[in-house]
């Protein structure tokens, strides 16, 4: 990750492109025109991690924004209120801003925001919602819709940075991306082993360039390294965890500032061997989309990944996929993250909790915290709650 | 009987002649400030949008005989996360999820009119008939028709003829009856506001303010507001002047003709661009010659709560009084509010008509 930000420093010093993203758009089309994204999201989980997110918070809070609102949202304002260095989670204005409503409507009204206060452009993508019922002849028109304005936004971005389109770059920048994902899918797969190879930690620090790099080799290196190293891990049996008794699911962002928290499983023997969050940035999840659909289509595939996207599950698929990836990696039980910053992930928790347990007799444990304001999190009462769901877990494992 | 379907739009978007094309009535939901949410607040965690809550609530514990089906329509994030869990639990036959889109360009246009030609094909499929052109642009014929009788009588309201808070319960009205109906109810109306004298209410003592904020549809706060002193005068609101500001033009392609309809209306703070929405305000404000612009906002509003700081640095520029207030979606709780509007009233004591 440091060369992606050293990438950010050297485009502002070289006076290139640079554009703010939100997660869920399409950075590959900015790596096909040589612009350098810079992801705010990822800079404010910096400024979590860093332990300052608090005070860049109150000071969005200060000039009027809610203490309900996206605590993203509000470290993203506080940091660039305060001039806060890049090691801090500080970035600059970019010359654009792309944002898409694929996770939520928070990224639109936020990008809406920036690019009104530091009079920088901006480009919307309108990517329909799926739902329970939506059927393959809208998903056909949603796919349209996507692709339409893909092919805008490449248009715009051209006039801006006065540059032409590149079939081929796009090709390139498209497979390394493809090549990233397939590397992290692969280590998820080894994630099914008894004992995980991986921890939570390994994937909520190494998910980032998922949705900074992807379209750089860089970065594919790296995951391979990871992905060699965690198959030596699996044929030598060694775990992440020594004594590995309860294998978890943990869905949501975590809480950027307390990473350190979820050591606290190790003493009843659990660990976290999947997180939808991290896994839905393996991008590329649409069984249709293979190597060559993707390279033959590239605009497409980019559409395809946003409508595709986690995220936008409805209801039922999300039951479906959270009853495949349970038996798949074994999960004993489910700890489900009502994050106070985050709506659109939140709603829903309770059907989704509700039907794993009736349906396939999983325990879920709903925890309230927020990714990234500290002021949200009740330590001593999460601690509580883990260890009362721990007991269950030993007292269903022991029947 | 005319069978009914009913409806969830946190802006307003919703195709109301299509359904009406369909030999339906369209019903829009309104939330209701007097019930108790235990069930809601199961599915759906108390930090989402109280009035969004409340519709479901509403929905859990039965609505209205006749409504044999249900639209929600997207403008924010409360709407499409929460379609799912009326799908899961409030049983009926027909459930459509409409993508209203995000902007308003061309692109989005046609892909409004594809969504809208499936709504057409589903209806058709689920009920039985065939939306014509025809029955479109009857429909269309007499929705414009409502729209310009509310557009005058929405003008009493400068007149002191008639109550902000009478007139809300009028576009209620016209929201949730058969369309004909409300034709002839309106006209009544007009008549006798043509022949009235002002009300005796109109002492100059009463603050002019134009009302604006999210999903306002408890007539009761507009009374509350009124008991306080201030005179409603105009509104920026979708069950206001958003209702009617618009008429839809006819072309020829009737779908077409609503789609643009929908996406030609002032900005909202769920769009893209949404900053027109203060131009928007403004320009009434200016026309009304308010005093000040109360802006009541429902707990956890997101679009708005986003949307504060500039409004409120954008109406200091301009001069013009401004009060942003969140409230809970509890009619027991609007007095809370009072001493907040009173000293916003103190404040636009000082401000010339």
């Amino acid at each position: 990750m440091g060369r992606h930000y050293l990438a950010i420093e050297q485009a502002y010093r070289d006076g290139t492109p640079t554009a703010w993203a939100t997660s869920g758009t399409s950075v590959e089309m900015l790596y096909t025109f040589d612009v350098q994204p810079i992801l705010p999201e990822n800079a404010a989980t910096i400024s979590a991690a860093q332990k300052v997110s608090k005070k860049y918070i109150e000071s969005a809070e200060d000039l009027g924004f809610s203490y309900d609102l996206c605590s993203y949202f509000k470290t993203n304002v506080g940091a660039m209120l305060n001039n806060a260095p890049i090691d801090l989670g500080g970035i600059k204005p970019p010359t654009f801003m792309v944002a898409a409503d694929v996770i939520c409507d928070t990224h639109v009204k936020w990008f809406q925001v920036q690019s009104q206060r530091y009079k920088v452009p901006l480009y919307i993508i309108d990517v329909p919602h799926v739902t329970s019922n939506t059927t393959n002849k809208q998903k056909e028109y949603y796919q349209s819709y996507v692709e339409e304005q893909m092919l805008e936004l490449m248009d715009w971005i051209s006039e801006i940075t006065k540059k032409e389109y590149n079939e081929e770059k796009s090709r390139e920048v498209i497979t390394n991306s493809y090549e990233l994902s397939e590397y992290w899918i692969k280590i998820f797969e080894l994630r099914k082993t008894i004992p995980c190879p991986v921890s939570t930690k390994d994937t909520f620090g190494g998910i980032f360039p998922l949705f900074t790099m992807p379209g750089l080799k860089e970065p594919i290196r790296v995951f391979k390294k990871m992905y060699q190293e965690t198959q030596e891990r699996v044929d030598n049996g060694i775990g992440a965890l020594e004594n590995e008794q309860f294998r978890l699911l943990f869905s949501g962002i975590p809480f950027w500032y307390n990473l350190k928290f979820f050591g606290i499983l190790e003493q009843w023997g659990a660990i976290i061997v999947f997180e939808p969050y991290t896994y839905s940035f393996g991008k590329f999840l649409d069984p249709s989309m293979s190597k060559e659909y993707i390279i033959n289509n590239p605009i497409k595939a980019m559409a395809k990944i946003m409508l595709s996207f986690w995220y936008i599950y409805d209801l039922e698929t999300r039951v479906r996929e959270f009853k495949r990836v349970i038996k798949e990696w074994k999960i004993d039980g489910l700890i489900l993250h009502n994050n106070l910053s985050c709506r659109p992930n939140s709603c829903g928790l309770y059907d989704l909790k509700q039907r794993l347990m009736e349906e396939e007799g999983i325990p879920s444990l709903v925890i309230e915290s927020d990714m990234n304001d500290p002021r949200k999190m009740n330590e001593e009462q999460l601690k509580n709650k883990l260890e009362s769901f721990m007991e269950i877990l030993q007292k269903s494992k022991k029947r | 009987m005319a069978y009914k379907i009913g409806y969830i739009d946190p802006s307003f978007n919703t195709p109301e002649e299509l359904i009406m094309a369909a030999n339906l009535i369209p019903y829009r939901i309104f939330g209701d400030p007097t019930i108790d949410l235990m069930d809601a607040n199961k599915f759906v965690p108390p930090n989402h949008c109280f009035w969004a809550r409340n519709c479901l609530q509403r929905g859990l514990n039965g609505l209205d005989k006749e409504i044999k089906g249900i639209i929600i329509t997207h403008a924010c994030d409360c709407s499409n996360r929460e379609y799912d869990i009326w799908f899961e639990h409030v049983s009926y036959d027909f459930y459509y999820y409409l993508n209203a889109p995000l902007k308003r360009d061309k692109l989005s246009l046609k892909f409004f009119i594809n969504d809208l030609k499936e709504l057409k094909f589903q209806l058709e499929e689920h009920f039985g008939v065939e939306i014509t052109d025809k029955k479109l642009y009857e429909a269309i014929n007499l929705t414009n028709e409502i729209r310009k009788l509310l557009k005058k009588i929405s003008e009493y309201r400068n007149k002191g003829l008639l109550l902000g808070s009478e007139f809300h319960a009028i576009i209620k009205n016209a929201y949730k009856s058969d369309k004909k109906d409300v034709l002839h109810n309106l006209k009544e109306k007009l008549k006798k506001l043509e022949i009235k004298e002002p009300l005796p209410y109109v002492d100059g003592s009463k603050k002019r303010i134009l009302l604006t904020g999210s999903i306002l549809d408890d007539t009761e706060i507009l009374k509350y507001l009124e008991s306080l002193g201030f005179e409603i005068i105009t509104d920026d609101l979708c069950i206001g002047t958003r209702y009617f500001h618009n008429k839809i033009e006819i072309t020829g392609d009737p779908i077409k003709d609503i789609a643009n309809f929908h996406l030609s209306k002032p900005p909202y703070s769920t769009e893209h661009p949404s900053s027109g929405r203060f131009d928007f305000i403004k320009g009434l404000a200016k026309k009304y010659q308010v005093q000040g612009v109360i802006c009541l906002v429902q707990k956890f509003c997101e679009p708005l709560l986003y949307e504060y700081p500039f409004f409120r640095d954008s109406f200091k520029e301009m001069g013009m009084p401004f009060i942003f207030l969140e409230k809970e979606y509890k009619r027991d709780s609007y007095n809370q509010l009072t001493t907040k509007f009173e000293a916003f009233k103190e404040i636009l004591g000082g401000v010339k008509k």
